[in-house]
């Protein structure tokens, strides 16, 4: 069993600089993660230094800061929103992919979009993940509590346990094709949440969860660049761990496949079990 | 410090920390997870190298 006493700390150090599958022909890849990190650092320096403070509630005299009149508070942990909303809304995005890549599924059953519908979910639950923590900081913060059950938080709650249904799900099923088919049905249903989460703060006016994004704009150019620069930067992020997990994925499937021939081809050369039978000796019998 | 300036301001160190470990956070969170998914890919890269050189000592 040559393969399985194999371990990769003993590879040869010419055989691991050999990188044939590797991701030294995949230099756009560092390219576009080089490129999502600036653009997220772009928008992290934009929003402190040239994003203005969002005004509050009315303070109990005026001072002149700046060459500006303040008369209010200044909101400094809207800040969080450039990082926020950015990321939340990458969420939506990646978890449609779950979507697509399950419809695409159903339609060829073609393995492989059971895999891009996995690690799509993955990077949506990634996502999410991030989605919550900055956005349960900011509701700390402004509403004095960690949670409130208002219809976005509550949506969004929802779209994450679906997230993480569709893992438990897949897990629980044997049956290659069987789990494949029920995960792309699962990832299809559960990403109608998305939506559902997006519009309801528009659809319920009593919510008091902001909304940002409002048809006819609402952010200075001042806001709205360093919001488009985390936008861009992590949905660039996102990308780039969906095809290294992608590529990982397949090259796994092939050193499966590999494993299993050379397992095949040392069972067919192996001596058979009579072989090592002891030899009868002349004059024994 | 002037009281009004002290309430201009108050909300902004009050919520320093909140904003500073929300973008910590998820920094790290991107970061870790990519380096990760990277550490994950080579490993499989160091694997196929081992099958390469096993399948080349057969022949």
């Amino acid at each position: 069993m040559g393969v399985k006493t194999d371990s990769p700390k003993e590879v040869r150090p010419e055989v691991a600089d050999k990188k044939v599958l590797g991701l030294s022909k995949d230099s756009w890849i560092y390219t576009f993660l080089g490129l999502g990190f600036v653009l997220t650092t772009l928008d992290f320096l934009m929003a402190f230094l040239v994003s203005p403070l969002v005004l509050g509630a009315k303070v109990s005299g005026v001072r002149v800061i700046g060459g500006a009149i303040v008369q209010n508070q200044l909101l400094f942990s809207q800040k969080i929103f450039y990082f926020h909303v950015p990321v939340a809304l990458g969420s939506f995005l990646v978890f449609f992919f779950t979507a697509f890549y399950g419809v695409r599924f159903l339609m060829t059953k073609d393995k492989i979009y059971d895999t891009k519908a996995k690690i799509a979910t993955e990077v949506t639950l990634l996502f999410v993940i991030l989605t919550l923590i900055t956005g349960d900081l900011w509701t700390r913060f402004e509403w004095g509590q960690w949670w409130v059950w208002e219809p976005r938080l509550t949506t969004y709650f929802i779209m994450t346990l679906l997230v993480i249904a569709y893992f438990v799900l897949r897990n629980s099923i044997e049956d290659e094709e069987r789990r494949a088919t029920y995960a792309a049905v699962f990832g299809i249903v559960a990403f109608l949440d998305a939506p559902i989460s997006f519009a309801i703060t528009r659809m319920i006016p009593s919510s008091v969860h902001p909304v940002v994004l409002r048809s006819g704009g609402g952010l200075l150019p001042t806001q709205l660049i360093p919001f488009l620069s985390g936008l861009f930067g992590m949905l660039m992020i996102a990308w780039v761990i969906y095809q290294v997990r992608l590529k990982e994925e397949v090259l796994r499937e092939r050193v499966e496949a590999v494993k299993a021939a050379l397992e095949d081809d040392l069972t067919a050369d192996a001596p058979t079990f009579t072989s090592f039978a002891k030899p009868e000796t002349p004059g024994q019998s | 410090m002037d009281p009004v300036l002290a309430e201009i301001y108050r909300t902004v160190f009050d919520a320093a920390p909140y904003v500073i470990a929300a973008y910590g956070l998820l920094w790290v969170g991107l970061g870790g997870y990519v380096f990760f998914v990277l550490h994950r890919l080579s490993g499989v890269e160091r694997e196929i190298a081992v099958l390469e050189e096993s399948v080349a000592r057969r022949s």
